[in-house]
């Protein structure tokens, strides 16, 4: 019944008759003619029904501005971020929406100020996103301004300057802010200083310096902070604060001055340069720190962690440390979940240091690091770990055994110690089929990632046998056409990566791909599917484009990983769907290859 | 079928739809109604009215129940519904929990 991708879209909503009345509503445009006029039922929808129907529409394309009409009594939410062909028009409909709270337009690049225009005036709007709307400026605010029951506004990365944002002390209700990416100056947070209700300030990227910060201990209810990117390097004591983002920062002090010590839980650092690392900790309250991004940021001495005992989460990556740092991190491990010390100088010895003292570690990293099979049996007594990742450390496969015949042991055998073992990354090392065997008693994992250049279809054989595997990914191997005929995958099985497999014909690959419809497989020959879409609805995506008239700061944002910038047209049709155009289309090429004739 | 194996639904213009009680407790709200031990009218007469539901969509609901059933069995195949009808099927879905 159905495909799973279709119920994983749909999940939230937990009734199977529900969910085939929206798949059915939503078959086609003419499905949709049958029952758009239905007024009053329409009138009557509660809202997560409506809602979900709606965005279904959206994401199979049968979407457009007059069709919103019938929903402007029932919707509440909103989310059409990233869609382009979003205009004036569409908001004059969204203008008219009688119960509307939250609106999502954030990347519709073709939304500029005279837009907004139409949600003036609307009475129950509380959030409103519009960020990285680049044509979106002053007068784009001015017109916000008078839904005066917005709480959380989100205008990062658009043109809006400091005059504009001055303006936003009007909205009283405003709890959550996000200006990042805004070229905004002191003068801004001064005339914020008024909206006594914000939890959340994002003001990363932007030009404020230690005066403007200053004035943050004037906000009574701040308790995200985000000043990434810029030139603070003091930070005064802002007791409300549980969450801070100073990443890329050259930190002088945070939090020293009179009054409570701040009971800070998260704290992201990454990139940092600290000017006294070793006080940096001492003028908060860190006995609630859980969450620590140091990476990137230069550090030698990890003393100061051994007074952070609660810590679950801790990056140091990309950090200069060594084996000698890590009594410290073992100091502060009783809590630890995920530790990431890839890019770092930590070598098996320094492993061997963690053991007995992470007793609820998850996930560890090790990526890039001098560490070899001597700290895979180290991490074998590790028994709570659930995700391990290696990449393109020194890591073999095998442990010569001292003295005489060079004897060898399969080191990954270390690996079966751990029954909670479910994804196990070990991409960029020279692993051998032989190696491989330990792995295939490993029977709880879902995640597996080789690349090595000497794995064979003896490999892909014995991996068959893992019964709860999700995802593989074997890249850069010798597997030949043979042993995808011949493989028999295990039932649970999504996703086959075989990129770099260069052995590996087209034909052969769809015929695996037919064989076995409900595994995607990832390979240079098995790109994106032809569609033909006669759909005159349907947009090519914009790139986001620089402002000419100002230069933009940052040409690929800090959060530039957040931004999609091409949408994957293959998510508005199932797994089966995708197939049978595939096949059906046999005369029209795939994007970039002239037509190959079928075998 | 035994009068304790089955449930009467009653549409909102007062049709009476007898069916086999397992079929009615694919719907979790009927299932509810029918075993809570909180006294309630439903579980004693075994009757269930839906004023807000007309006697059409009743009607597809019932089948639905019965296609469920069949389903669940191992006879997989389709459960059709006709376009006009997708709306208010899905509002009484959502109510009944199916």
């Amino acid at each position: 019944m159905g495909d799973q991708s279709l119920f994983a879209e749909l999940g939230e909503l937990e009734s199977p008759l529900v969910r085939l009345c929206i798949e059915k509503a939503t078959q086609s445009g003419d499905a949709v003619e049958t029952w758009r006029r239905q007024r009053r039922t329409l009138e009557r929808l509660p809202p997560q029904l409506a809602g979900s129907l709606l965005h279904r529409l959206h994401r199979r394309r049968l979407l457009y501005p007059s069709l919103l009409e019938v929903f402007k009594y029932s919707v509440e939410r909103i989310d059409l971020s990233g869609e382009n062909s979003v205009d004036a028009e569409w908001m004059a409909y969204l203008g008219a929406f009688q119960y509307l709270h939250s609106l999502n337009i954030s990347d519709c690049h073709r939304i500029n100020s005279s837009a907004l225009w139409a949600l003036s005036g609307m009475k129950y709007l509380k959030e409103v996103d519009i960020s990285r709307c680049s044509k979106v400026d002053d007068a784009g605010i001015k017109h916000l301004l008078s839904i005066q029951t917005i709480e959380v506004l989100c205008i990062s990365e658009t043109s809006v300057s400091t005059a504009g944002v001055t303006l936003l002390s009007s909205l009283k209700k405003l709890s959550k802010l996000d200006l990042g990416g805004l070229f905004i100056t002191d003068t801004a947070l001064a005339s914020l200083q008024v909206l006594k209700k914000l939890r959340h300030l994002d003001i990363w990227g932007s030009d404020i310096s230690n005066e403007g910060a200053s004035i943050l201990v004037n906000f009574p209810n701040l308790t995200f902070l985000n000043l990434a990117w810029t030139k603070v390097t003091i930070l005064p004591n802002v007791s409300s604060i549980a969450c801070l983002n100073m990443s890329d920062c050259t930190i002088q002090s945070m939090f020293k001055g009179e009054g409570n010590k701040a009971r800070l839980s998260k704290l992201l650092l990454a990139g940092a340069l600290f000017k006294d690392i070793a006080n940096a900790f001492l003028y908060f309250d860190s006995n609630s720190l859980s969450f620590l991004d140091l990476s990137n940021s230069s550090l030698h001495d990890l003393s100061f962690l051994s007074i952070l005992h609660a810590l679950e989460y801790l990056d140091l990556s990309g950090n200069l440390i060594g084996d000698d740092s890590v009594k410290y991190i073992a100091s502060a491990g009783a809590n630890l979940k995920t530790l990431n010390l890839s890019n770092t100088r930590v070598t098996s010895a320094g492993v061997a240091v963690l053991v007995g003292h992470v007793l609820k570690l998850e996930t560890i990293s090790l990526d890039s690091t001098a560490t070899d099979d001597l700290a895979i049996s180290y991490i074998g007594m590790i028994p709570s770990l659930k995700a391990v990742s290696m990449k393109r450390t020194h890591v073999r496969g095998v442990i010569q055994q001292n003295g005489g015949d060079a004897e060898c042991v399969l080191s990954l055998t270390a690996l079966e110690n751990l029954k909670q073992l479910e994804k196990l990354n070990l991409e960029e090392t020279p692993l051998k089929d032989e190696a491989i065997i330990p792995i295939t008693n490993l029977k709880q994992l879902t995640h597996l990632s080789l690349r090595s250049s000497f794995l064979t279809d003896a490999s892909l054989h014995h991996l068959s046998s893992i019964p709860n595997l999700i995802n593989l990914s074997i890249q850069d191997a010798i597997l030949t056409n043979a042993g995808i005929d011949s493989f028999n995958p295990p039932l649970s099985l999504q996703v086959l990566d075989l990129s770099g497999d260069w052995l590996l014909t087209k034909d052969a690959l769809l015929l695996f791909v037919q064989r076995h419809s409900d595994i995607e497989v990832r390979h240079a020959h098995v790109t994106t599917f032809q569609y033909d879409n006669g759909d005159t609805k349907y947009h090519l995506p914009l790139q986001t484009s620089m402002r000419t008239s100002q230069q933009r700061r940052f040409s690929s944002s800090p959060l530039k990983s957040k931004m999609a910038a091409i949408i994957d047209q293959r998510l508005k049709y199932s797994r089966a769907e995708l197939l049978s155009m595939q096949f059906a289309s046999m005369s029209a090429a795939p994007f970039g290859e002239p037509p190959t004739s079928p075998k | 079928m035994k009068k304790e194996d089955t449930v009467k639904l009653i549409s909102a213009e007062g049709f009476e739809f007898i069916i086999d009680k397992n079929a009615a407790m694919v719907s979790q709200t009927i299932r509810n109604m029918l075993t809570s031990p909180g006294g309630f009218a439903e579980t004693e007469h075994r009757e269930v009215t839906f004023p807000e539901i007309s006697t059409p969509i009743l009607e597809k609901i019932c089948q639905y129940f019965y296609w469920s059933l069949q389903y669940a069995s191992g006879k997989e195949t389709e459960f059709y519904i006709e376009p006009e009808l997708t709306l208010e099927l899905m509002m009484a879905a959502n109510y009944l929990h199916t």
